[in-house]
């Protein structure tokens, strides 16, 4: 089972290292969608492995392919249509990496991930491959930092949540039912207000341009 | 009677305030909302006087009961700066109706964030504070608002799954998330070591903790008057509030060294900003970033440390708020939060400039507020554990953000154009006025918070 579940990990690497070079906004957001149905599956073959909570693993898995999986994506490709008249052209703007520096930085990040991991929690946790759920939590904030639209960073902070499932069920056996079923419903809330206002803000970018630089300095 | 159903009745009142704010009925909204938080208040002050209650979903202790009185009294007096206030506003995101359906359930998140008993739970309402607030932020709709509340969304967010992490290394370590049990009995090995340290980092970026507060300055700055009072009165003290059970749970040298740690550059962060600050509702935002440094602080000193904590998340809510509804005054006069084209306040709105001063002093610690007293706990209790150097250093940082504000504050007040010509005196002004005598008052009410805290200190 181990094998199966590195398997499931490498591929949403994969697909996050995809989402990282990609620069459609709609793709992205299909990738997404992929990733979450890999996710789902994960879970399922965690309840299959641990027969006291089959049910409520079964129950999660169906809760992140409703949720995560559809209602997120067409969330967001709603919101896409409502913006723009043709929804399938748009793009990140001025992508921070291209294609060859994107997969570079990732492999370093995988790198970074398994040293980290190997050298500190591998020892407390001993869970072979334990470094994916940290590699994939890494590349999701790289997702993050090297793009501007409003969208791909959402994309990027849901795929860290996507992470934070897989570390939990994988190197601990998973969050209370209660918990995890709250934290969805959280990402589902998180979804439709960020749609909202991206919407709003990229209207206004869109008509008055982009001029608020110097009035917010963190 | 189910005797837990009266400490879900903040929760509800504010839950059922958003529901009936649906109504399509002529100035409902507001009249729930007033009703709503009058109700929230009155339970508060109830509660106070009941015994600690622990079961498998609620955790109501001294801390929960203080937290959830400084909520009370603060939703009560945004919802009532708010019904004038709105008026100012010229370009509306949305109606006035959606703003207080979102203040409601914002509130009532809050509510559940400090009584639950599940740290996963705890998590899952802290995030719903920022599904529920991130549109509170762009009330004023233009692009830089609206920008903030996206910034406050991805930030806050990110440093929430931090905090997410933490819950899930604390459940796998300990097989369980409920904080009467993790206090009874806790694992003592690494894992556990590293979720607390997570949490404290995940959950401080919502508190505006150093290193994660650039959110922080952006939102207060930008949003309008009784978002920015709300967000930096409780807001940002329920975020602390799950620090100090990740504390109490563990309250190993490691954890309160690290906790202390981040207090102290909090504070000197705070202090160095404010010097070089022209916005005031940016200055005042970092003066509440100072503030949560103390409070951190406090609470990883522990003891009358912690008690110090207390007094200054009661004593700065009510002051704070005071500070930004009165910013609010200042901002519908002038049309500018830059502090360099904004003078004789005094002349101008006599009543509001006259409270501003007062409340400026109120929140940088100036005797005989409770800050000031609650500080004075603090630094007893940093002395006996660190010494006096450490202490200098921290008394050095406050005395920095006490003379940059204070400063300004007084250079907006008092300088300018002989004659300038007086501005019709606002009745939301009194709002304000009450909250800065309230956190006088909270001084009075020390000893009685002891009492509270037994358990605690």
């Amino acid at each position: 089972m181990n094998q199966t579940f590195e398997i499931l990990g490498f591929l949403l690497i994969v697909l996050t290292l995809v989402m990282q070079w990609e620069i459609h906004v709609r793709r992205i957001i299909t990738l997404f969608s992929v990733s979450s149905f890999v996710i789902a599956l994960f879970l399922v073959l965690l309840g299959l492995n641990r027969p006291n909570e089959e049910y409520m693993l079964f129950i999660l898995a169906g809760l992140t392919i409703v949720v995560r999986g559809i209602t997120i994506p067409l969330v967001m490709n709603r919101a896409l249509n409502r913006l723009h008249d043709k929804p399938w052209r748009v793009r990140e703007a001025k992508p921070l990496l291209g294609v060859g520096g994107s997969i570079l930085v990732s492999l370093v990040l995988i790198a970074i991930g398994y040293f980290i991991y190997q050298n500190s929690l591998y020892s407390i946790l001993k869970v072979r491959s334990g470094s994916v759920p940290f590699a994939l939590f890494l590349q999701a904030s790289l997702l993050i930092i090297t793009h501007r639209h409003a969208y791909i960073q959402m994309i990027g902070f849901l795929v860290m949540e996507n992470a934070v499932v897989m570390l939990s069920g994988w190197v601990f056996g998973g969050l209370p039912f209660i918990v995890e079923a709250g934290v969805i419903l959280d990402l589902l809330g998180l979804v439709v207000v960020s749609s909202l206002i991206i919407r709003v803000r990229e209207h206004t970018i869109l008509k008055e341009g982009d001029t608020v630089e110097s009035e917010l300095r963190g | 009677m189910h005797q837990d159903i009266i400490y879900l009745l903040p929760i509800f009142f504010s839950l059922f305030g958003a529901v009936l704010c649906v109504l399509p009925v002529k100035y409902v909204d507001r009249v729930v909302s007033v009703i709503a938080s009058v109700l929230s208040l009155a339970v508060a002050i109830y509660l106070l006087f009941q015994p600690v209650y622990i079961d498998h979903y609620l955790y109501f202790d001294g801390l929960s009961k203080l937290l959830i009185l400084t909520i009370a009294l603060v939703y009560l007096s945004t919802v009532l700066y708010s019904l004038t206030y709105l008026k100012h506003i010229e370009n509306l995101l949305f109606q006035h109706r959606l703003y207080y359906i979102l203040l409601n359930i914002f509130v009532a998140t809050m509510f559940f964030s400090v009584s639950m008993d599940n740290l996963g739970l705890i998590w899952v309402g802290i995030e719903a504070t920022t599904v529920s607030s991130a549109l509170l932020i762009a009330t004023e709709n233009n692009q830089v608002t609206i920008e903030s509340a996206w910034r406050y969304v991805i930030i806050v967010s990110t440093g929430l799954v931090i905090s997410l992490i933490a819950v899930t290394f604390i459940y796998g370590s300990a097989g369980t998330l409920s904080l009467h049990a993790l206090l009874q009995h806790h694992p003592d090995n690494r894992v556990f070591l590293i979720g607390i340290m997570l949490g404290i980092v995940g959950f401080g970026t919502k508190a505006g903790i150093f290193p994660m507060h650039t959110w922080l300055p952006d939102v207060h700055g930008k949003a309008p008057a009784p978002v920015s009072a709300i967000f930096s009165a409780v807001l940002l003290p329920v975020a602390l509030y799950a620090i100090a059970r990740l504390i109490q749970i563990f309250p190993s040298e490691t954890i309160r060294l690290f906790a202390f740690v981040l207090g102290i550059l909090t504070v000197a962060v705070a202090a160095l900003m404010m010097t070089v600050q022209t916005n005031y509702k940016r200055m005042f935002a970092y003066s509440s970033m100072e503030n949560m440094g103390m409070i951190l602080i406090g609470i990883s000193l522990g003891g009358y440390g912690l008690l110090g904590a207390v007094i200054i998340i009661i004593s700065h809510g009510l002051a704070k708020s005071s500070v930004f509804f009165l910013t609010g005054d200042v901002l519908s006069i002038s049309h500018t939060t830059d502090m360099r084209k904004v003078n004789g306040l005094i002349q101008r709105l006599p009543r509001a400039a006259s409270a501003l001063f007062v409340a400026a002093m109120a929140v940088t610690g100036a005797p005989p507020f409770a800050i000031f007293v609650g500080e004075l706990f603090i630094f007893a209790a940093l002395i006996a554990q660190y010494g006096w150097l450490l202490a200098l250093v921290v008394i050095l940082f406050l005395a920095i953000a006490f003379i940059s504000v204070n400063f300004k504050t007084g250079k907006m007040i008092f300088t300018g154009r002989e004659n300038l010509k007086r501005e019709r005196s606002r009745t939301e002004t009194w709002v304000a006025i009450v909250n800065l005598a309230l956190s006088f008052l909270v001084i009075l009410l020390i000893p009685y918070f002891e009492t509270l805290l037994k358990n605690l200190l």
